[in-house]
């Protein structure tokens, strides 16, 4: 393992003016929100996950659980889906992203209590809100389905968790802003104001229905675009640079990467209204945007396989590398198809089909949820005194979140595309489309169980890891002995 | 990128022409629209609904049924909703305009509701379909909604408001009978009233080919 002066980070800043007592300070003061954040957000996770379970396998088995209200289909689906959203992403979002801007900006957490009711305040409304759902006060608004009374205490906990991110910017020590600290902070910004906007426009004060559509798909797009994706991608850049010791290749491509995500990610969300009831122009901006965002995706996957070039192999030890840069690269994959089905012909097609659930799997799974997995792995034991417990409980979350996902993602597209094909062909019946996809829906359904075991395994080793079970002497846990000397050592 | 402030502004700037273009332009410019007098019948199209279909968005709110079911048939010829009998053309924003939620919807898990009044000619057939799906279409994926009804025992004279012709597994022994709650009823008389077949000028029937 190589001392921190070998190594040229790009917050070289950070190394030189940044004792241990330092940052050890830093991380005392975040420890406690932190811990509270990611921990909760596992424990979403979870619940997400098995009502995710249980929705994919009502598309199989219609019968399931139609006995009471409380279980049909039409609310476990949004209620996982929400869960995931915002009791799983948004959470460890807060997590990551407070950690990662109080490193960055060279500051300990200041009033942490508030901080942590605010975090307390955030989980009862995603509670109140799930609740909601399943007593049947949904709004059925894709992404917006907590009701009213749910969201203002989302919407209050948020700026009171965001302040805290803004404020310690503020009080950063001097010094240039990094990559990822733009990213978190747009992230930041975006949220409130998606948020408020679709909850006073579409939920507390419904403006006509003849305007909503247009809003509903702003929001939808743009609380993965403009919120989780920034977050997701800052954490992402500070964490593979500190484990592969290298500054982020081109500080040229990040700010492309930052502005064109921003420009284009924001009018993206149109596209999934193709030859709906919303104006000709929007539908002409929202596929050229979907287009043009090939850009950002493509700066974005650059940047991190010049920075990658040549330390690929250390993924195959650290577990955070590897979770985090699949995920920067499931942000690549994801990319790359939403530009390709944005296309009008291939649009039309696809559109109400379950491609479209594959591609929003493959964007919050693949992407921000192995990016944050991979965070998470980074930030823990840097938090408290102890080590991952179990490697094999690792590498089983590994594997099983690879297959699963690997597995649920091309039955979905596969059978999608044959379902469209019988959505779009005229001689083709309703029923024949059904009849191809179900094969498919019955694999993705097993692939949901594999998602399952995954992150049964990561909440257990997060677990395990509160008992503080490992042993901090024996040394960070590894995948696999490493081959070269690029590992960071723990202090940093 | 160095200063909080610019970099604040900046992102403030960019966001906000989304939001003007996708926000701020709908509101003002599609959210006041008026139904239009029809000169034949003198009526309003879209036509107004009745109370209990009101009601009824409700139930289809609470059920999640937009997670299954679209309500928009697309322009033609790009897709080919129209060809496929869905509607008989594009919807537009004006056809909404009696809802308290546009559920459009994202995926064709069960067929496009748009003008689901047109197919079922009476209650008592969305009753039986709502009751128990897999009688009417075996191979279809729709869960029963029997959360809908309730099961009561015949008193003297069976209730006009009783479901007739329920044959599945869940239909009702001999002296039972099959009652509609409030919810159910409201949900119904809501699909009924989903036909958007009216003229609109903003919306010309296309011409056969």
């Amino acid at each position: 393992m190589n001392q921190p002066s070998h190594s040229s980070h790009h917050e070289d800043t950070e190394v030189r003016t940044l004792s241990n007592e330092a940052r050890a300070a830093i991380d005392a003061s975040t420890r406690g929100p932190v811990i509270l954040f990611l921990g909760s957000s596992i424990f979403w996770l979870v619940i997400g996950t098995f009502l995710k379970l249980l929705a994919d396998w009502q598309l199989t088995i219609p019968t399931l659980l139609d006995c009471t209200a409380l279980f049909t289909y039409g609310r476990i689906e949004p209620a996982q889906n929400n869960i995931l959203l915002y009791g799983w992403a948004s959470t460890a979002a807060f997590g990551a992203g407070l950690w990662v801007t109080a490193r960055l900006s060279r500051v300990p957490l200041l009033h942490k209590k508030l901080l942590t009711s605010a975090g307390i305040i955030w989980n009862l409304g995603v509670l109140l809100g799930t609740v909601g759902i399943l007593i049947g006060d949904g709004n059925s608004i894709p992404g917006l389905d907590f009701p009213g009374y749910a969201s203002p205490i989302l919407l209050i906990a948020y700026v009171l968790i965001a302040s805290w991110i803004i404020i310690t910017l503020r009080q950063r020590q001097p010094g240039a802003l990094f990559a990822s600290q733009w990213f978190i902070f747009a992230g930041f910004l975006s949220f409130p104001w998606l948020y408020a906007t679709a909850n006073i426009l579409l939920v507390w004060h419904p403006v006509q229905a003849s305007a909503q559509g247009p809003i509903a798909s702003w929001f939808l797009e743009n609380i993965t675009n403009l919120w989780l994706a920034p977050v997701a991608i800052g954490t992402g850049f500070y964490v593979v640079p500190k484990l592969v010791s290298r500054p982020i290749s081109s500080p040229s491509l990040s700010v492309l990467g930052f502005w064109t995500l921003i420009l284009f990610g924001s009018w993206t969300g149109i596209g999934s209204l193709m030859g709906g009831p919303v104006p000709a122009w929007m539908m002409g901006a929202g596929v050229a945007a979907s287009i043009m965002a090939i850009i950002p995706v493509l700066s974005i996957a650059i940047n991190l396989h010049l920075t990658l070039r040549g330390k690929y192999s250390a993924m195959s030890w650290s577990p955070a590398l590897r979770f985090t840069v699949f995920g920067l690269y499931g942000f690549f994959f994801s990319g790359v198809l939403a530009t390709l089905f944005a296309l009008p012909s291939f649009n039309a097609v696809i559109q109400f089909s379950d491609v479209v659930a594959g591609a929003s799997l493959l964007s919050l799974y693949g992407f921000v949820s192995m990016t944050f997995f991979g965070a998470i792995y980074y930030i823990v034991p840097r938090l408290i005194d102890a080590e991952w417990p179990c490697v094999k409980l690792i590498r089983w979350h590994f594997w099983f979140a690879l297959s699963g996902l690997v597995l649920s993602v091309s039955a979905l597209f596969l059978g999608g595309l044959l379902q469209g094909f019988a959505q779009f062909d005229v001689a083709s019946t309703f029923r024949s489309s059904i009849e191809f996809v179900s094969p498919f829906r019955f694999l993705a359904a097993i692939s949901s169980v594999l998602l399952l075991l995954a992150n049964l395994s990561f909440a257990f080793s997060f677990v395990l890891m509160l008992l503080k079970t490992g042993k901090s002497e024996s040394g960070p846990a590894l995948l696999n002995e490493p081959t070269e000397n690029s590992l960071e050592t723990l202090a940093v | 990128m160095n200063k909080l402030p610019l970099l604040f502004t900046g992102i403030l700037i960019v966001f906000g022409t989304a939001w003007l273009g996708l926000v701020a332009y709908p509101v003002s410019n599609l959210g006041h629209l008026q139904p239009l007098d029809d000169e034949d019948t003198a009526g309003y199209f879209p036509p107004s609904v009745s109370g209990l279909a009101v009601a009824g968005q409700k139930v289809y709110a609470s059920a999640g049924c937009v997670y299954c079911h679209t309500q928009q048939v697309r322009l033609d010829p790009t897709s080919t909703d129209i060809a496929k009998k869905l509607g008989v053309r594009q919807t537009v924003p004006r056809d909404y305009i009696r809802e308290k939620t546009a559920f459009l919807g994202k995926r064709r898990i069960g067929q496009d509701l748009s003008n689901v009044g047109t197919r079922f000619k009476e209650a008592n057939a969305l009753h039986q379909y709502l009751y128990e799906p897999a009688t009417v279409t075996p191979w279809g994926k729709m869960p029963s909604y029997r959360y809908l009804y309730k099961l009561t025992k015949i008193v003297s004279q069976p209730s006009a408001d009783a479901i007739q012709g329920l044959k599945g597994p869940h239909a009702p022994p001999a002296g039972y009978e099959v009652i509609p709650t409030e919810d159910a009823k409201a949900l119904v008389a809501y699909l009924l009233s989903l036909n958007k077949n009216y003229p609109l000028p903003e919306s010309p029937e296309p011409t056969a080919k």
